[in-house]
């Protein structure tokens, strides 16, 4: 039988420094056991249980793309117990990731739209995973316009800037990268991320957004969307709460009927307004 | 379906045959410091004559702390740091005796939590389908009790293997399941007998004392938000002690925390009851809380056994009706009388 509880044993095998506050690193793993990569098939949107033995375990958005061979990758902000301790390990420590879990974005019902992705500060792992993908040669096609619109306080707290670098040299993608207040250095936008969306987010029709982001975001961002006339069906979201399981059994993540492990973390903006909002 | 007798002196002997020759472990409602309790017990020590256990059956099944893996730190040895499950293969499989129905009930909805639609719990299934449940009737339901008025019966067969009844100072019984029928089988003790009729007319009795339906329609047929936001929440947050204790007691509640503990030589991974009642369970990391207090705390015990849970298992309700949380709140909060509540 088997059991869902029980982490596939990884090593770390690269770590890096995120933000210029420290308080985000990176880590790729690979798996001590090649044939468990197979078993961790994921897809854009999905998390993983991080599971470091002796401490416990923190429920992360996978930051890598499936179509990224040898290695799964996750970035981490410090904030408790686990993430601390992880925040202390080094490149070759042993530990374990149990997944993946929960749903990926709706890439299948996606296909033929155009598609806005919103981000805000470190909120941007899964979605970098979905821009990855999405750009790939054989999955290119079957999307419309796509629009990236990326925001952090300063230049120093943006991740993953060889993506989005890279992604700015091509035709085929429409990068928006935003900070807080100018900045000695930075020569691009400058305006919270709401306002970009307002001036650069493609017409509603047949087009979908993903935003992910802290409240405060998507508090100002959701009705720019509502004004441009997006349906609450086509705003799509993803929720983090406290978890343990990760499987819909241990009771916790629960937003109304729904657990935010098994029936989500993606969920859509129709979705939300019938839930309450314990989340 | 099979049906029989257990006459009172061969008890002792029919208890003794239900482990098999040893290779089951026998639980049953026997006394533990001054507690009825469903515990694995010696086939002497069976009590037949109680209202309900204290505690509900749900911890043969889901201990109230559970080793789930363990892992050591010899790097000399192959495989350190790497967890390793713990408990899935060596235990001997069950039979248990004297299940009131609406604990059976209760294991029947934890089922199907434990084994959803995405996953499967192994501790949880590897004790629970190996498991032989025996029923027994009850002929006279505490005060408490409203097993009918939530879809039960004192002589309900969810959930159950075979349903006994007492008879005689002895036990008629009858199979339900081809399991339960393929088991008792020819154990000794057992004198095979037409009990159908004794049944059917007990059962009337009992349920004849017991309260009718409780009316749940407004709150099956009305949206979420809509019995979320009613203002009768507040009233009975205001008494909520948030203890838990209706949520440990309860044969439906499910929640567990899952925790590391180490040394120097390695570590486990446990996981352990835990309630919806405490701010601990639902607190982010950054401090964040969705139910910052008990209003929203004591909310989700109720939302979840009166309409999550019938929503998520085709109408199924989450209360069973023991009436143990109804009994033991300190401060008197009734399921039935919030239940009237947010159906008014």
């Amino acid at each position: 039988m088997h059991n869902p509880y029980l982490p596939y044993p990884v090593r770390i095998s690269s770590l890096r420094i995120e933000t210029e506050d420290k308080n985000l690193r990176t880590f790729k793993f690979e798996f001590l056991n090649p044939a468990d990569e197979d078993k961790f098939a994921y897809l854009p949107g999905q998390f993983a249980e991080l599971s470091i033995p002796g401490q416990g375990e923190i429920p992360i958005g996978i930051a890598s793309s499936p179509t990224e061979k040898g290695f799964v990758m996750f970035t981490v902000n410090r904030v408790g117990q686990v993430s601390s301790y992880l925040h202390n390990m080094k490149v070759g420590d042993v530990m374990g990731i149990r997944g993946p879990l929960g749903h990926p974005y709706p890439l299948d019902k996606l296909e033929g739209k155009n598609i806005v992705i919103i981000a805000g500060g470190f909120a941007v792992t899964t979605l970098r995973s979905t821009i990855v993908w999405m750009i790939q040669p054989e999955n290119r096609p079957k999307y419309g316009k796509i629009t990236f619109i990326y925001g952090a306080r300063t230049p120093g707290l943006l991740c993953f800037k060889d993506d989005w670098s890279e992604w700015q040299k091509r035709a085929d993608i429409d990068v928006h990268v935003t900070i807080d207040r100018e900045a000695p250095g930075w020569d691009g936008l400058v305006g919270f991320v709401p306002t970009v969306t307002k001036n650069v987010c493609p017409p509603p029709e047949n087009t979908a957004a993903i935003i992910c982001g802290p409240p405060v975001m998507i508090k100002f961002t959701q009705p720019v969307l509502e004004e441009a006339g997006y349906s609450h069906d086509d705003i799509i979201m993803s929720l983090e709460n406290r978890m343990k399981c990760g499987l819909g059994i241990c009771g916790r993540c629960n937003v109304g009927p729904e657990y935010v492990c098994k029936d989500g973390p993606v969920f859509t903006l129709s979705q939300l307004n019938q839930l309450p909002r314990e989340y | 379906m099979a049906e029989y007798i257990v006459k009172e002196n061969a008890l002792k002997d029919f208890f003794k045959a239900l482990t098999e020759g040893g290779k089951r472990r026998f639980l049953a409602p026997a006394e533990v410091s001054g507690k009825l309790q469903m515990i694995e017990t010696d086939p002497e020590k069976v009590s037949l004559d109680f209202g309900n256990t204290h505690q509900s059956p749900k911890s043969a099944f889901f201990p109230q702390t559970e080793k789930l893996m363990a892992f050591h730190k010899d790097t000399a040895k192959s495989d350190p740091f790497v967890y390793k499950p713990l408990g899935l293969d060596e235990t001997a499989p069950m039979v248990l005796f004297g299940l009131r129905p609406c604990d059976a009930r209760g294991l029947v909805v934890c089922d199907r939590v434990f084994q959803n639609n995405r996953f499967t719990d192994p501790y949880w299934k590897s004790k629970y389908e190996s498991a032989v449940k025996i029923g027994l009737a009850c002929h006279d339901p505490r005060p408490a009790c409203f097993c009918t008025a939530v879809g039960g019966s004192p002589f309900g067969e969810a959930g159950l293997d075979a349903i006994a009844f007492v008879r005689d100072g002895g036990l008629a019984l009858k199979t339900l399941s081809a399991e339960g029928g393929e088991f008792l089988k020819g154990l000794s003790g057992l004198e095979s007998a037409e009990i159908g009729a004794e049944l059917a007319e007990k059962k009337q009795a009992a349920e004849a004392g017991m309260p009718g339906p409780l009316d749940q329609s407004k709150v099956a047929g009305a949206a979420v938000m809509e019995i979320y936001n009613q203002p009768h929440w507040k009233d009975t947050a205001d008494r909520c002690l948030n203890c838990g204790t209706c949520t440990f007691v309860c044969p439906t509640c499910h929640c567990f925390d899952i925790q590391d503990e180490q040394n120097e030589k390695g570590g486990l991974r446990m996981r352990n009851w835990d309630t919806c009642m405490s701010w601990l369970y639902t607190v982010h990391g950054t401090g964040h809380n969705p139910r910052p207090t008990k209003t929203e705390r004591m909310r989700q015990r109720f939302m979840h056994k009166l309409k999550y849970i019938p929503m998520k298992q085709d109408g199924a309700c989450g209360c069973i009706g023991c009436g143990r949380c109804v009994t033991l709140c300190p401060v008197n909060i009734d399921i039935r009388e919030v239940a009237r509540q947010m159906n008014g």
